[in-house]
Parts: structure tokens; C-alpha cells; sequence
């Protein structure tokens, strides 16, 4: 996320979701060390506690309500089913929505922790088990940052350049056109059958191009791929799948007669 | 995943761990100002530790792996106007909490002396040492380094 470069107005939103994800993140860190370490000083159980509240909670919800906003202006519930419910996506919506679920009840179990600790009821095992709750929601996270970073189940841009080649002549050919950010095709109109599109980037920064649920491997600025596609007669939207791109504009309606 | 995929996942894992460790040393730096029982000074050091922790490992770990990454990825490269910036920058940061490092050390030091000679009640001297300005001013420094590192990555001037 931090190291793509992409299309204008995304920055500010994605800068606000790291700032309010490593907020969070150096809070719950905070909150699990002073609670382990605490050993029976109230100080620290509280500072443990009040970590959560005061640095994971405002973080987490800036990480949330960013990411939210990066959603839609990436125009993800914009797009056919399939492609919105990417894996490194759901992963994203488990770690944001389920583990701050989990986060809700680790912070009322600490509250009442907290408020037993200051009437001398005890309290200490309440707070332990707020720790094994910021424990968990840590270890989601680090799994979120890799899934959001990583992108686990898209095309690669390592991957192998050619993809859904078949044996025989397909009935069309369609050379595409890749830049920032839009799709220029030879042709907007083609039979039906086999259709062979030749994707070039002519771009600066890497593009992917899907239709009729295939897609290219990521294609390197100056590099081309080929996809065949056996397409039925109706239209077809296309688009290219890295985050953002189809929004800004790559996009677009193939018809196939 | 590619070998891109993952150094560029390990990059902002590092880069997670570094600004994570950093928000939680900023937790006990301000913890650490109302303290003057040389006990407390001393526990709190100890969680500290896991900041300092994460700090030393995120540091080298971002750098290495984004310079990496920018010679892996051909739209990027590590002599780009930003890429510069966010080196020298990244050195500043390093420069800055290994000093916030030194003074915060002081106060340890101190807590430990006062603990070896029985002194366990509340002391002027550690509590001034933990409002240290000189070690504040450092890790203010760093982090304000840190953060411009992440909008110099995000908004990549001059890409």
C-alpha cells in the first residue's frame, strides 16, 4: 500500500487508515507489555487498560472509518461480485469488523476490571483476560497488515506473463491499451467465441486487465500479456483490478455480438 | 505471492513494527513523567523494553527491505527524489532515538541505584531525570521524522 503509486485523491484516506492502524497497533503492543509486566501494580494494570481506551480505540476507529472511505473511493462496491469479494479484502473486513467486535468486549471485560481494581475487588484476572484479548487482536493484525500488503489470491506481477492461452484461432483479436488510468481497445464491438486481447502497459506504473472473470498476471510498465477469453454474445464490463484503477477510470464495455 | 509481494509485505510489517513501537514508547515516556518511586521507574523500563524492541527491529528492517523492494520494482528506484528523502530522513530518526535512548537510560540507571541502597521511597532526582526535556525533545524528533517518512511514502513527491 505504502510503496504503490496510486491514482490522485486515494493518499489522504490511505495515510489517515496506517496512521490509525499503527496507533492502534502500538497501543494494543503497549497494553499487552504493561499488563504482563504489571505483576500486581495498579499503575500499570491502568496504564494497560487506558492504553486501549484512549490510543487503540480512536485508532482503530480512524482505521476503520478511513478504510471504509478507501473502499468507496477505490469504487470496490461499485464492482461485479466476484471481484469485491477478493481474499486479501475479506481478510481486511474480518481483522476491521470481527476483531473490533472482539476489541469492544476486551474493553468492557478491562472497564470492569478497572472498576473492581478500584473498590478492591480484585480485578487483576478481568485484566489478564483483557491482555489475551489484545493478545489475539495483535496477532489479527499483523495478519491483516500482510494480507492488505501482500494481496494474497491476485494476479502477480511475477507471475507468469501469459495466461488463458487455448490451442486453436480465437475470433477476434482486441489490442488493448494500458495507461494511466484508462483501457484504449482496438475494437468496442466483436463476435462471439474465442477472443484473444493483447494487453500492452504503455503506462508508468503496473495494471492488470479482466474480463468475463479472467485476468492477466500484473503487467510491468513496457511489458505486454495475452488473454483468451471465450466470450457469449451480451456485454462485458472489463476493468483493471489493482485497487483504485478501475475508479479512476479503467473501466469500461466490451459488447460481444 | 512473489518474492515482490513478500518483501513488500515484510517492509510494511517492519514498517508497522517500527511506528508501533514508537506509539507505545510515547505511552510510557508520558507514564513515565509523574513517577519518582524508583520501583515503578524501574517496571516501567522493563515494559518499555518491548518498545525499544520493536524500535531496533523495525528500524534496520524497513530500510533493508524497502531499499529492496526498490530495486526489485522497476517503477521505483532507491535514487528517486523521495526515495532520497526518505533515507536521510530515516537516518535522522535513527540518530534521534538512539540519543532519546541514551537519556530515558539515565533514569534507569538511577532508579537501580536508589533500589541497591534501600531507597524505595519517592525521590526528586529520579522524577526529574523522567521528565528528562533533552531525552522528550529526541524521541519528538524521531517520531516527527517517522511520520514524515510515511506521507513522503504515501504521497511519493516527484513520482
Amino acid at each position: 500500500m505504502l510503496a504503490a503509486i496510486r491514482p490522485a485523491g486515494q493518499d489522504l484516506p490511505v495515510l489517515l487508515h496506517i496512521v490509525g492502524a499503527t496507533l492502534a497497533f502500538g497501543g494494543l503492543l503497549a497494553s499487552v507489555s504493561a499488563i504482563a509486566f504489571a505483576r500486581g501494580q495498579v499503575r500499570l494494570l491502568r496504564l494497560g487498560y487506558f492504553s486501549l481506551l484512549l490510543v487503540v480505540l480512536p485508532g482503530w476507529a480512524l482505521m476503520w472509518l478511513a478504510g471504509e472511505w478507501i473502499y468507496h473511493k477505490q469504487g470496490w462496491n461499485g464492482l461485479p461480485g466476484q471481484l469485491k469479494h477478493e481474499t486479501w479484502l475479506q481478510i481486511g473486513f474480518v481483522v476491521g469488523d470481527y476483531l473490533g467486535l472482539l476489541f469492544l468486549l476486551t474493553l468492557l471485560i478491562g472497564g470492569i476490571g478497572i472498576f473492581r481494581l478500584r473498590s478492591g475487588k480484585g480485578g487483576t484476572g478481568l485484566l489478564n483476560a483483557t491482555m489475551v484479548g489484545a493478545v489475539v487482536i495483535a496477532l489479527g493484525y499483523v495478519v491483516a497488515v500482510w494480507a492488505m500488503t501482500g494481496k494474497p489470491g491476485q494476479p502477480s506481477a511475477a507471475a507468469a506473463p501469459v495466461s488463458g492461452a487455448q490451442a486453436g484461432t480465437p475470433a477476434a483479436t482486441v489490442n488493448v491499451v494500458a495507461t494511466e488510468f484508462k483501457f484504449t481497445l482496438s475494437r468496442q464491438q466483436v463476435p462471439n467465441g474465442r477472443v484473444l486481447f493483447t494487453v500492452v502497459n504503455r503506462g508508468k506504473i503496473a495494471h492488470d486487465f479482466s474480463i468475463g472473470g479472467r485476468t492477466t498476471p500484473l503487467i510491468t510498465p513496457g511489458k505486454r500479456a495475452e488473454l483468451t477469453v471465450t466470450l457469449a454474445a451480451g456485454r462485458f464490463f472489463y476493468l483493471c483490478t489493482v485497487p483504485g484503477h478501475a475508479n479512476a477510470g479503467m473501466k469500461g464495455m466490451l459488447t460481444v455480438k | 505471492m512473489s518474492l515482490q509481494d513478500w518483501v513488500f509485505a515484510l517492509h510494511l510489517v517492519a514498517a508497522a513494527t517500527l511506528v508501533g513501537g514508537l506509539v507505545m514508547s510515547w505511552i510510557f515516556v508520558v507514564a513515565l513523567r509523574t513517577v519518582e518511586e524508583p520501583d515503578l521507574t524501574l517496571n516501567l523500563s522493563r515494559v518499555a523494553m518491548v518498545a525499544t524492541g520493536a524500535i531496533v527491529v523495525g528500524l534496520p528492517s524497513v530500510i533493508g527491505l524497502g531499499i529492496w523492494l526498490a530495486i526489485l520494482r522497476p517503477q521505483l528506484r532507491p535514487w528517486h527524489g523521495w526515495a532520497i528523502a526518505a533515507i536521510v530522513l530515516w537516518a535522522i530518526a535513527a540518530a534521534a532515538v538512539s540519543r532519546s535512548f541514551i537519556e530515558y537510560a539515565k533514569s534507569t540507571r538511577k532508579a537501580r541505584e536508589l533500589m541497591a541502597s534501600r531507597q524505595f521511597g519517592p525521590s526528586s532526582e529520579l522524577r526529574a531525570l523522567n521528565r528528562t526535556s533533552t531525552g522528550l525533545l529526541f524521541r519528538a524528533v524521531a517520531s516527527a521524522a517517522i511520520v514524515l517518512i510515511v506521507v513522503d511514502m504515501i504521497y511519493k513527491p516527484g513520482a
